[in-house]
């Protein structure tokens, strides 16, 4: 299995250092969500994922990687 | 901490003082056949089989319909909490099951007052068992990418 990283936390500060809440707003989720994502111990699902790009107005695979363990 | 995490937490304590509280009262009642005799006991556990469930009405139940309050990840942690949830019920019916069996085996009948208890027991389990799967959850979600 590999593992999925985010360039969340740099794309915020990118944003008019974006609080944490605020992005959580726009994409309608919870701060401890977006806390979990930035720290990588959650993986969104493709429904948040595209909330979160859009959010950036940034394409999906700019803001998500998929690291393969094998690497 | 998350919303339905605090609640989870909230839950699990206020139903574990129910099942201290509770068990207090038969030992110092002496046996289950006291619920029989004594009224203030069977009220006591009538208040018990209510207030929990209730309890977990308005902790979880509630808070999973405000849109603001739970996300996706917070849904998947309930329902992965429901196998913790799943197992203590198994779990607590085959204690159950064998305890009684083995204590009234020579009797061949068990008091009716623990068709009482049973159902209590199991309603009680599997409120607490799903708030510390999602305590669980929560916390080896914390530890790692692991959904």
């Amino acid at each position: 299995m590999g593992r999925v990283t985010n360039r969340i936390r740099r794309l915020r500060f990118d944003h008019g250092e974006m609080t944490q809440e605020e992005l959580a707003n726009k994409v309608g989720c919870t701060r401890q969500t977006i806390i979990a994502l930035e720290q990588g111990k959650y993986v969104p699902s493709i429904d948040l994922a595209f909330r979160v790009a859009r959010a950036f107005g940034a394409p999906l695979e700019e803001i998500f990687q998929y690291e393969d363990k094998k690497q | 901490m998350a919303p339905l995490q605090k609640r989870a937490l909230f839950c699990l304590a206020i139903g574990l003082i129910f099942v201290i509280a509770l068990i207090t009262v038969f030992l110092l009642e002496g046996d289950v056949t006291a619920f029989n005799r004594d009224e203030t006991l069977r009220y006591m556990v009538y208040a018990v089989l209510i207030g929990v469930p209730l309890t977990y009405l308005i902790l979880i139940d509630l808070t999973l319909r405000k849109p603001r309050q739970v996300d996706e990840r917070d849904r998947l942690i309930m329902l992965k909490s429901g196998r913790i949830q799943w197992l203590a019920i198994i779990f607590s019916f085959a204690a159950w099951t064998i305890t009684l069996t083995e204590v009234y085996r020579e009797e061949r009948q068990i008091p009716v007052v623990f068709l009482t208890l049973l159902f209590m027991f199991t309603l009680i389990i599997s409120i607490l068992a799903q708030s510390f799967g999602i305590l669980l959850y929560y916390w080896r979600m914390d530890r790692g990418q692991s959904n």
